[in-house]
């Protein structure tokens, strides 16, 4: 089957639109849904125009959903070298986790915000394309097993390399965990903070009113071509307030005319002003 | 210089591989004419250091590329730790956690497929030493595509089931040892 004629249908047919996503990854994704579901081409094409279960499941399964609690422990010190005296002194700010997948990003930075006494100040947002994702990260319940040695390993730099002086936690504060049923469930004075909404990063609407500080979008926009790539830096710098900051997964930099857009500062993109730019 | 007739070399290791990647790469001359596309298994708990170890000895720049980053002769590309890496057919990189394949990521499968697709006859596929059986199937669509295809001689292998894994799908164009596979891929660049 050709995969673009594919993709058009579920465009015609449904509220997504995956036309631009990578060729390779998003061309993989779905010969293995097709595999798996056992469906011949008709049975596809007919699923994807009738039912709607069927097509929130594909979603599902063709995103890559992959996320861990302090994912890249070593870079979060570093987050917050910069981010730290950008928010310390605002009476609220605003951060958006665009691509929040199952939400363990969403908790980890807000455990790291309330060591900092940053907590209560901050308004905190998380959407994902996915419907099954927004409810895992609704949920904030996670498997102990699978997860215990990324805190241990945050544990291991945090003890090297303080953030703003935090170089230990009590994780019993954030957790309750569950060994017997092999949970870690994130506590409801964490979960009630988050305003979590399903939305396609693709579609040109923007989720909230509000603009932002800060807009986490790690490991999300490498699934898609290098133009969409360009239209999602545009979104972000219209909804970043002056001075907010964009962060993007640990392999992923802006190229060409966004270069000029945002300034590099440490891992994290950094809005600047055109304003700025003509009386430099 | 002729121009060679190969537009990359790709090149998939694990268990004691490091050490025959780390020398390969100071061996390579300095003006070789290809990227050099290198996908390695790394120890879980390992997740930095690799890049810098093998930079230390080689002559070419080594780059863990970004997502999209252009592809460039001359160049030695490792796939960055945790994500696994795809050649796309502009000529660029596409990286993606998706989940591993054979037990790891970066997978070599994925890296060797994606080249194969578009470097087709242009290509030299290598598997170095390893204790599994990732980049079988990848050297197997290289030779589908009528790339060339080069395994580690299993008898200087640390561990050598994973160049005997190639050689049962496939009938290798070359089964070289370390020293060899540099002097082929140097005589390429003369
Ligand atoms: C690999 S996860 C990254 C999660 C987290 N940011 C991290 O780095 O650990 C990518 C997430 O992006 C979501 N995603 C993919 N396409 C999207 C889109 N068009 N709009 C919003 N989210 C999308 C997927 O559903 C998935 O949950």
């Amino acid at each position: 089957m050709d995969f673009k004629h594919y993709l058009q249908v579920l465009k015609d047919n449904t509220p997504y639109d995956f036309s631009n996503y990578s060729d390779n990854s998003i061309k993989r994704r779905l010969q293995k849904v097709i595999l798996d579901n056992g469906l011949t081409i008709d049975e596809l094409l007919d699923k994807t125009q009738t039912d709607k279960g069927f097509v929130e499941r594909l979603v599902e399964d063709i995103t890559v959903n992959t996320t861990e609690l302090f994912r890249d422990p070593e870079i979060w010190p570093q987050f917050y070298e910069k981010l730290y005296p950008a928010l310390k002194g605002k009476k609220t700010f605003n951060i958006w986790h665009a691509g929040c997948s199952s939400g363990m990003e969403v908790y980890s930075n807000m455990i790291i915000l309330n060591e900092l006494g940053l907590l209560e100040q901050a308004r905190i947002f998380a959407t994902d394309i996915s419907l099954g994702m927004v409810r895992q990260c609704t949920n904030g319940s996670y498997r102990y097993e699978f997860n215990k040695k990324q805190l241990s390993d945050f544990e291991d730099i945090i003890k090297k390399s303080p953030i703003q002086g935090i170089s230990k936690i009590d994780f019993n504060k954030y957790f309750d965990f569950d060994l017997e049923n092999d949970r870690i469930n994130i506590k409801d004075f964490l979960k009630k903070k988050v305003e979590i909404r399903q939305h396609d990063l693709v579609q040109e609407k923007v989720p909230f009113y509000n603009k932002f500080d800060v807009i986490f979008c790690r490991n999300v926009l490498i699934y898609f071509n290098a133009n969409l790539q360009s239209k999602i830096y545009q979104m972000f710098h219209n909804q970043l307030y002056p001075k907010g900051s964009m962060i993007l997964g640990n392999h992923e930099s802006l190229t060409g005319f966004y270069k000029t857009k945002f300034s590099k500062n440490g891992p994290l993109y950094t809005k600047t002003n055109v304003f700025h730019f003509k009386y430099q | 210089m002729v121009r060679p007739k190969y537009k990359a070399v790709v090149i998939g290791g694990s268990a004691g591989s490091f050490s025959v990647v780390s020398k390969l790469l100071s061996q390579l001359r300095e003006d070789f004419p290809l990227p050099v596309i290198i996908c390695l298994h790394r120890l879980k708990h390992v997740r930095s250091g690799l890049v810098e170890s093998i930079r230390l000895k080689s002559k070419l720049e080594v780059i863990e590329p970004n997502d999209k980053e252009q592809i460039m002769a001359g160049k030695v590309y490792l796939a960055p730790s945790n994500y696994h890496m795809f050649v796309e057919y502009d000529g660029t990189f596409s990286l993606s956690t998706e989940k591993p394949l054979n037990h790891s990521r970066p997978s070599i499968d994925h890296t060797l497929t994606s080249a194969a697709y578009v470097y087709r006859n242009k290509l030299i596929g290598i598997v170095l030493t390893g204790a599994n059986k990732d980049g079988a199937k990848g050297m197997k669509d290289i030779a589908d595509k009528k790339g060339l295809t080069i395994i580690q001689d299993p008898k200087t292998c640390e561990m050598d089931t994973m160049p005997k894994s190639v050689a049962r799908l496939i009938k290798p164009d070359k089964v070289l040892s370390p020293d060899e596979i540099s002097t082929f891929l140097n005589q390429l660049a003369i």
